[in-house]
């Protein structure tokens, strides 16, 4: 089983090919880790998979699916709909004075029961009458408008961060994105939202189903906190965190997706020998505990001491994939690191 | 569940709730409840506008608007020169769903603006609904406003402006009810999703939070709010008033309330609406009052009289919130925990 496959990616910002033509493969279970210089295009890719960037070609597939958001008569019905909401509404506000005059006022006389079978008569009548008037043309564009805006806005959702988030891919950012007025809680709880199913009405209600959640996932959230280290700082605000923990509380908020799949970009940054080594612990904790990983680093002891496979990029282009032991004897990657020997 | 300590909301309620028994043994001049009125109305408005832009980070200067629209949408639903002649407690409700649909229509072509942008949008429907209102005067009666509108009857007699206590009491209960919904909805999945966007819309949308829908939910809670605050003030004045009475003074001074009060806090909404609305309509009353009492009042010297001052101290306070106590006088809770 492949829990990840990426097929021919390429991102072209312009005239610049930041990536080009990646492709590659990650086993379920796998520790795999994309290396390469700075500026090789590594955040570049993992933003192509997670739908931030929407990659120029290619596919990237989660489970051997992949995740895009296609036209279904959902999307048809609410596309139908709000085309025929616009025409209607471009059609009354053209002449809502009138509509009004002959649906309500003219009806109207104090002291009687209102006659609603007739004014809804009265008002079908008017709107026709606005139709036939000139009124045929607004409601035409506003129906187009109406349905254009709905298109394009599916068109541009089909293949955003959230849809993927759901579909069990979690990340980290390279610069950490914490949140940071939120508890170390909150933040892990925000993680775990696309997974809680009580909404607006039985948070607004306090209906049994939201305390029996609530109680779920704050007990749940707490044991994540204790998986990566943070437990005793679960109520502070994240933006109170040193640097180093602020990291784990990153993994952390990604774990709590229960995704199949995290991506870390650079978990290793900024951190000293020691905390290294915790983190190269965690991570393998992380894998045994079900989940592939996904890393990008730059720390070559991490790197080769955790993975199973990984996957070199220079500007952009991928120039080696293989276990480490391949990546270390390969000439061309020990050259993109190191600057070749100058023969004199 | 730890044991219930009385937080600021509860006390300020309870304080609230005595306010007019005390009252009671003071002489008539000193009497302020019919100012504290209004100390409950722009609460529950800005408590309305602390949705969208406290919890959710979304900047709304056309807050107003909504409250235009809920007192025109109760006045069109209660009263008798209309064919609807719903009775005041179904025209209020009532008031929520069609401020919800408005905020959905301001909502949906707004979403992708941020900052900035949406603020200018938002100002700019602020005014088109005036200048709407104003104009369709076949249904909105233009600049007369729609009267009379009906007070709340209980037990067959309607009430009057006489009652003062009953629309005390009424006011602070409503107040209660809009803080109740307020609260539980900050403290639930929804709430926490409001927040992640207003720290890091990327990355609550890289944690499968869906942006788009959250922020209309932001958006019509906040604006059926200040539709059930309009509905309140139009009964409460048994007229819409004219359009112009819904402007951008209003929005700022929903906006002073929450910045000065604390961004993103309930109990700072109250306090901000004390300060704020106190200020304006009991403290540089009372002292104009005072003033005229001890013969040194205006007298025809407009500089001389406090009540001519009061957007020079609405605009210091709002410089000394921001300069001294920039999370506002009441932070939200997080804050001070993380210290």
């Amino acid at each position: 089983m492949t829990a990840l496959r990426a097929s021919a990616i390429t991102v072209r910002f312009g005239g610049l090919v930041a990536v080009q033509d990646v492709t590659f493969t990650v086993g379920e279970k796998q520790i795999y880790a994309v290396i390469g210089p700075n500026g090789a295009g590594k955040t570049t890719l993992f933003n192509a998979m997670t739908g931030i960037y929407e990659p120029t070609s290619g596919e990237v597939q989660f489970a051997g699916r992949s995740v895009c958001l296609t036209f279904s008569t959902r999307v048809a019905v609410r596309i139908a709909l709000s085309a025929l909401a616009c025409a209607l509404s471009s059609l009354i506000a053209l002449n809502v004075q009138d509509l009004w005059q002959a649906t309500i006022i003219d009806n109207y006389q104090y002291a009687q029961p209102f006659p609603w079978v007739e004014s809804a008569h009265d008002c079908f009548d008017a709107l026709v009458g606005l139709m036939r008037s000139g009124g045929a043309w607004t409601a035409i564009l506003g129906g187009v408008a109406g349905g254009g805006a709905a298109a394009v806005l599916w068109w541009r959702s089909r293949r955003t961060p959230d849809l993927i988030a759901r579909a069990g891919v979690a990340r980290t950012f390279q610069n950490i994105r914490l949140f940071n007025e939120l508890s170390l809680v909150q933040n892990v709880l925000v993680g775990m939202d696309h997974r809680m199913r009580a909404g607006f009405w039985s948070a607004l209600m306090r209906l049994p189903r939201f305390h029996d959640e609530r109680k779920h996932f704050h007990s749940e959230s707490v044991e994540l906190l204790t998986f990566v280290g943070l437990a005793d700082r679960a109520d502070y605000a994240a933006g109170s965190l040193p640097y180093g923990l602020r990291r784990r509380l990153e993994i952390a908020r990604a774990l709590a997706a229960k995704p199949n799949i995290i991506l870390l970009d650079e978990p290793a940054a900024g951190m000293n020998p020691s905390e290294i080594v915790d983190l190269m612990t965690l991570i393998r904790r992380v894998r045994d505990a079900g989940t592939t990983v996904v890393l990008i680093e730059h720390h070559m002891r991490l790197v080769m001491g955790v993975s199973d496979r990984i996957l070199v990029l220079q500007y952009g282009r991928q120039i080696a994939e293989g276990t480490p032991a391949e990546i270390r004897a390969n000439p061309a990657c020990v050259e993109a690191y190191l600057g070749t020997e100058s023969h004199g | 569940m730890s044991r219930w300590r009385p937080g600021p909301i509860s006390i300020i309620v309870f304080v609230a709730a005595l306010l007019p028994m005390c009252e009671l043994m003071l002489p008539q001049s000193a009497h302020i409840t019919e100012a504290v009125r209004g100390v409950f109305l722009y609460a529950i408005l800005a408590l309305g506008l602390n949705v969208v832009t406290g919890y959710a980070g979304l900047l709304n200067l056309g807050i107003a608007a909504f409250m235009a629209i809920g007192a025109y949408a109760f006045a069109i639903l209660t009263c008798e020169i209309y064919p609807f002649q719903f009775g005041f407690w179904p025209g209020l409700l009532l008031t929520l769903p069609i401020g919800a649909l408005f905020g959905f229509l301001l909502g949906a072509p707004t979403l992708r603006l941020r900052g900035d942008y949406l603020a200018i949008v938002t100002l700019g429907f602020g005014e088109i609904v005036q200048d709407v209102l104003k104009n369709l005067d076949t249904i909105t009666k233009g600049t007369q406003g729609i009267n009379p509108v009906p007070a709340p009857s209980f037990g067959g007699s309607m009430w009057t402006a006489d009652d003062e206590y009953k629309w005390y009491y009424l006011l602070l209960a409503l107040m209660v009810v809009v803080i109740l919904g307020v609260r539980n909805l900050e403290r639930s999945r929804l709430g926490r999703a409001w927040f992640s966007i207003r720290e890091d819309e990327l990355a609550s949308r890289s944690m499968g939070i869906r942006v788009e829908r959250i922020k209309m939910l932001a958006f019509s809670a906040a604006a059926a709010i200040a539709a059930f605050a309009g509905g309140i003030s139009a009964s409460m004045l048994s007229s819409t008033g004219e359009p112009s009475n819904y402007d951008f003074q209003v929005s700022v001074l929903a906006l002073c309330i929450v910045i000065v009060g604390g961004i993103g806090s309930i109990a700072g909404v109250l306090v901000g609406a004390l300060v704020m609305i106190g200020l304006n309509s009991i403290v540089l009353v009372k002292a104009t009052a005072a003033l005229d009492a001890l013969g040194i009042g205006a007298q025809g010297n407009v500089l001389l009289s406090p009540n001519n001052w009061k957007y020079l101290i609405f605009g210091l306070a709002l410089v000394l919130a921001v300069r001294l106590k920039p999370h506002g006088l009441v932070p939200p809770r997080i804050e001070r925990r993380a210290s």
